[in-house]
């Protein structure tokens, strides 16, 4: 059963400040050591291996930067820095990119990366049926060419800031391989090893890659369903590290613990309750408030993450540049809720459905929402439904009054400037900054504009922004080198050792 | 468990009688409004909450005498649905002949090989999850053990001579029904429905534990069991209760079956 959504959840990472990659690791005890196989613990099965056919937050955990390398990286630090491309060129207008490709990189199938290689691997990402997360983003590219081997000359529609960081998630694949859902074909550091549906996902080292080889021989990707299983596996020693705790009450066996290391990184990934701005009572900003202040957003952030975690009042989180905390803007206060939902007309009350995905902690979360708000005269029918029932009902279908969901992108505020997005929010002014962020000439003329919009948003209670999860990586004590801001989604394993 | 006799089904009594009460109680008196989440997060037991209080601070207590309930009616409701269903069904193939006979035998056959939780999957999908589709679901997978062993029954009392006295004396397929078949069947039924009540209440709580049962904020024993997992470590009350509950209620049914069977006549040894 598939956890947090796949389109949404599909690139998430991170942008993190913080530590790198590589804390100090531990003197390597020999080579032996050294090339030990990882077993790595995930809540997140790949629904299938192709980051653009809905193969969801586990393959991008499990295969972006491992298995398939983009043009960019994003490091767990959050800076963009150079990958498969060597340099650029930006035309003065700001719409012409030219790529030189890095020489010498062949695909796991042993042909060598050509420009063509990557022209088709951004069309795939922005084509019609792509269900990648970044597909919105790319409609600014024009064309892409490739007037030689290893040169790819890209054309924007308009000026676009963030392309490089969002060609970071374009993975480069072997333009002749027509399915990637159950094969691969990318050029980084590992090569898929097999894949048990269902159990375990193994990554093996790939002799013919460009660059430094994998601390590791390895790693393997063990899939729970539950993380009480998933934290057992950690203490028998069947899995060495968990990419992402989910329960605050599992680390108390941890934490003190000299054979294990717990770290608290930051997450990118919001807990939503999500509106549909299109539908009544919800297509008024004065309820939505009214909602948004009748809970209490801390004390529900206690109950489910018990002192960990973050409260963020609008969409971005404390890593993102346009960051603010806008908490007060909606604050938790009951008689002002009464009084919003009386000057809007629902002076009495009303009664909604909220489509609850049927994992952890929606239903929790479900629970907390009905009681409070049944405070201010509004009746919750919860509605639990599977993911999949979720993303053809609530966000295809558009089918909802209100649904919770885990949004685990960064820089995803963005998505409130397009008014075709599930939720349905349109001001035009929102979409007219988010575009204009989006031309920006500098980084903080876009971090200007981006910071209005996801103010205005807050003022309209676009959604409401419930909590912002923690991200808690666990792992042996003799474990090294891993992402601790992992964020959700990317865990790059090449630098991982044990020993 | 044979032998145990009118101890066992006193003890059974006792057991089906405790939870029972509780579900009654529930109705009139709760400790706390089940939506107060006002007690903090996983209080320990003792003080205000006897049992303690869930991550949202609700009293379990509370939790677990509403789940008492729900328990109760799945319980029930499968075992109605499954019981009128199933021995419909089963006097319609104990009275049919040759090849629909057989294919009615199929029939059930193959519906009692589909696992219930599968089926429960199903109805879910085409419904929505709640206590009237886990009891849909519940009740219509037991029906065809229900009617399995009615038609057996039903077979073994039409081959009496009785019966064929009565037919040629000229009593109606209902009369001999109602005078010779049922009176003669329902012992052995009695039992066995008391039984399946019991696999009734852990259906239920399976499918609740998967999410698939009643929706929150119905404190289902399965959903707080499910709840109380991620928390078993530091706040073991919570998965403790609901389990002890539902051994509690599902041992008691079986007690009551096993008395009942050794009461039935025909079965006392």
């Amino acid at each position: 059963m598939t956890r947090k959504f796949a389109g949404v959840a599909v690139a998430l990472a991170l942008a993190l400040a913080a530590c790198g990659s590589d804390p100090a690791a531990a003197p390597q005890e020999g080579a032996g050591s050294g090339a030990a196989t990882i077993e790595i613990g995930s809540l997140y099965e790949p629904q299938n291996l192709d980051n653009t056919a809905g193969g969801g937050q586990g393959v991008t955990e499990t295969f972006n930067g491992n298995v398939y390398e983009g043009l960019y990286r994003l490091t767990d630090a959050g800076q963009v820095e150079n990958l498969l491309a060597e340099s650029e060129k930006v035309s003065d207008d700001g719409l012409t990119y030219t790529f030189e490709l890095r020489q010498g990189v062949t695909f796991h199938s042993g042909k060598a990366l050509t420009a063509a290689d990557v022209k088709h691997s951004i069309e795939r990402v922005s084509a019609e049926d792509s269900q990648s997360a970044r597909k919105s983003q790319l409609q600014v590219i024009k064309s892409v060419t490739a007037p030689d081997e290893h040169t790819v000359v890209v054309k924007l529609s308009s000026r676009s800031i963030s392309l490089l960081y969002n060609l970071s998630y374009v993975w480069i694949v072997n333009a002749d391989v027509k399915d990637l859902t159950t094969g691969e074909d990318g050029t980084g550091p590992y090569k898929l090893g097999s894949w048990k549906r269902g159990s375990t996902l193994s990554l093996e080292p790939f002799p013919g890659y460009w660059g430094p080889k994998p601390a590791n021989g390895g790693v393997v990707f063990h899939y729970f369903t539950e993380a009480t299983a998933l934290n057992n596996a950690l203490i028998t020693g069947a899995v060495d590290v968990v990419t992402s705790e989910q329960s605050p009450d599992a680390l108390a066996q941890f934490t003190g613990n000299p054979d294990y290391k717990v770290a608290e990184g930051h997450s990118t990934t919001k807990l939503l309750l999500a509106f549909n701005d299109r539908k009544a009572p919800f297509d008024k900003p004065l309820v939505r408030k009214a909602v948004s202040s009748a809970i209490d957003d801390a004390k529900l952030l206690e109950s489910i993450w018990a002192g960990h975690g973050s409260l963020i009042g609008s969409m971005v989180p404390p890593t993102d540049p346009w960051y603010e905390d806008l908490t007060k803007v909606n604050p938790y206060d009951v008689e002002l809720a009464k009084k919003q939902l009386a000057e809007a007309g629902y002076a009495g009350g009303f009664r909604f459905t909220l489509d609850t995905p049927n994992y952890d902690p929606h239903p929790t979360v479900a629970t907390f929402v009905k009681s409070e708000l049944a405070k201010v005269g509004i009746t919750v029918d919860i509605n639990v439904i599977t993911a999949d029932e979720w993303y053809s009902k609530v966000f295809k279908k558009r089918d909802f009054a209100a649904t919770l969901q885990e949004h685990v992108n960064d820089r995803d505020v963005v998505w409130y400037g397009n008014p075709d997005f599930y939720w349905g929010y349109d001001n035009k002014q929102v979409t007219g900054w988010v575009e204009q962020a989006e031309r920006a000439k500098t980084a903080e003329e876009q971090t200007e504009l981006l910071k209005k919009a996801n103010r205005q948003i807050a003022e309209d209670a676009a959604s409401d922004w419930l909590y912002l999860y923690p991200q808690i990586v666990v792992a042996s004590s003799k474990l090294s080198g891993y992402p601790v801001n992992g964020l959700n989604s990317q865990f790059y394993a090449y630098g991982i050792k044990k020993g | 468990m044979r032998g145990l006799g009118s101890k066992g089904l006193a003890a059974g009594c006792v057991l089906v009688g405790v939870v029972l009460g509780v579900a009654v109680v529930s109705l009139v008196w709760l400790p706390y409004d089940p939506a107060d989440t006002s007690g903090g997060r996983l209080v320990p037991p003792g003080g205000e909450h006897l049992l303690g209080t869930d991550k949202l601070g609700r009293d379990l207590l509370t939790q677990l005498m509403i789940g008492a309930r729900i328990a109760l009616v799945a319980g029930g409701g499968s075992v109605l649905l499954g019981g009128v269903l199933g021995v419909l069904a089963g006097l319609a193939a104990g009275f049919a002949t040759r090849w629909l006979d057989d294919a009615l035998a199929a029939a059930l056959d193959a519906l009692i090989a589909f696992p219930t939780l599968l089926l429960a999957m199903l109805v879910v999908a085409v419904r929505q999850a709640s206590l009237g589709s886990a009891v849909l679901a519940i009740g219509l997978a037991m029906s065809a053990v229900v009617a399995r062993l009615t038609r057996i029954l039903v077979k073994r009392v039409l081959a009496q001579d009785y019966i064929t006295a009565a037919r040629t004396s000229g009593s109606s397929w209902p009369r001999i029904i109602a005078e010779h078949v049922l009176p003669n069947i329902w012992p052995t039924l009695l039992v066995n429905l008391a039984l399946q009540l019991g696999l009734a209440v852990l259906a239920e709580a399976s499918l609740s534990y998967l999410g698939l049962g009643p929706p929150p904020p119905n404190a289902s024993w399965g959903r707080l069991l499910h709840e109380a997992q991620a928390t078993v470590l530091t706040a073991p009350v919570g998965a403790i209760a609901p389990g002890v509950l539902l051994v509690v209620l599902v041992v008691g049914v079986n007690l009551v079956a096993d008395g009942l069977r050794d009461l039935a006549p025909g079965r006392s040894r």
